[in-house]
């Protein structure tokens, strides 16, 4: 391990090594979207089990379906959510400093990414089909 | 970042097979590492055979056999040699455990003893535990009172006091801490599982005023939030005390406080 703390800052009680307000926020928030992960995905393997073998058409019908297509969208964005906070524990598990800050921002543009085009594609077929 | 190799100069390399004791009928081996750092040299792997006959039945009597009739210069802790002062922490058959509590007769084949995992080794099989003591002293392990002192004494009822069964037993041996994979990446940061259960053991203490302080201190993504619910810690555990449940604890104080 390199960069080791002096042993006199762990020894005190009010040391600090990371964003300490934020952290029972992050634990809260991991928590409470793996549990609504357990819900919404249960009901995806419903959704793609129902679309199994069908046609194109049907499957714009399905997702399409303001009362399928939202809480997908909805999902998608929880599950994101979860990923970037999930992602942030390895992350601060394995790079420090500079790296861990670019690696990172990297997580969060990429869940970005992935929640505003799925969340896209999804509202396209709810509204425009 | 993270090295998830050994350095060259601290891997165990074969070292030397000692004689087998004479005229001995019931033999058993041990496999130790042995690492002297005045040496410069590698750690090395030492193999002894133990008269079974002549020793005790627990894995320690067979160290210190080997240490008063074989080699003198192998070093270990140990003191009370009844599991109560945590000294002869060390992994044997990989898992972490007191030498002195743990049978020979509980496992078949060599006996493979190392010292605790991911530890500075001061020599063979005495860690370095200065920095899991500073973790200690960081959770503040006294009772922390704002109101002045009774004349006699702060009193608890026996509801209060049973609530620190399996918790104030725990002896600072470190194979919980050194048991889990987090205390390994962040050993610095993250207080380990030790540290914690005592710091929850003060939190529920009945008789203590700074539950908020105390939490307060403990609110960091590392020092509390770094155990992933792993449970080495509590598989470790030589006494069968639950550190993973006592840091889960403090999990649910803290998100009652955020929640109030």
């Amino acid at each position: 391990m390199t960069d080791r703390i002096p042993d006199a800052v762990i020894a005190n009680p009010t040391s600090r090594y990371g964003d300490a307000k934020a952290s029972t926020r992050h634990f809260i928030t991991q928590r409470l979207t793996g549990a609504i992960n357990i819900v919404f995905v249960g009901f995806l393997a419903f959704i793609v089990l129902r679309l199994a073998g069908q046609d194109r058409p049907d499957m714009v019908a399905t997702i399409g379906n303001a009362w399928v297509g939202l809480p997908l969208a909805a999902l998608l964005l929880v599950v994101t959510i979860h990923m970037r906070n999930g992602m942030r524990d390895t992350l601060e598990d394995y790079f420090h400093g500079a790296a861990y800050q670019r690696y990172m921002m990297l997580n969060t543009a990429f869940c970005i990414l992935i929640a505003v085009a799925g969340v896209a594609a999804i509202l396209k077929l709810v509204f425009w089909g | 970042m993270v090295e998830l190799m050994l350095p060259k100069a601290d891997r165990p390399a074969k070292g030397k097979t000692w004689p087998k004791p004479a005229n001995a009928q019931r033999l058993r081996e041990f496999h130790i590492y042995r690492y002297d750092p005045e040496s410069g040299a590698n750690p090395r792997i030492d193999t002894y055979f133990v008269d079974l006959d002549d020793c005790g039945p627990m894995i320690l009597d067979g160290l210190l056999w080997i240490k008063n009739k074989v080699d003198a210069t192998l070093t270990l802790r140990r003191s009370c040699r009844e599991g109560i002062c945590g000294s002869c922490s060390m992994n044997i058959n990989g898992l972490n455990t007191l030498a002195c509590t743990k049978g020979m007769g509980d496992s078949a084949g060599p006996i493979k003893i190392y010292p605790l995992p991911h530890m500075p080794v001061v020599k063979d099989l005495v860690p370095d535990l200065t920095t899991f003591y500073a973790q200690h002293r960081a959770i503040e392990p006294w009772l922390k009172t704002t109101t002045p002192a009774p004349e006699k004494e702060w009193t608890q009822t026996s509801p209060q006091r049973a609530q620190l069964d399996g918790l104030y037993e725990c002896i600072l041996c470190a194979c919980c801490s050194t048991s889990c994979p987090s205390y390994w990446w962040n050993g610095d940061k993250y207080l380990g599982p030790a540290a914690l259960l005592q710091a929850y053991r003060w939190l529920i203490d009945s008789r203590d005023e700074t539950t908020q302080e105390r939490l307060d201190n403990l609110e960091d993504p590392f020092k509390l939030y770094r155990c992933h619910t792993i449970m080495n810690c509590s598989k470790a555990c030589p006494k069968g005390l639950n550190p993973a449940k006592a840091i889960a604890q403090i999990k649910k104080m803290m998100v009652e406080r955020k929640a109030a």
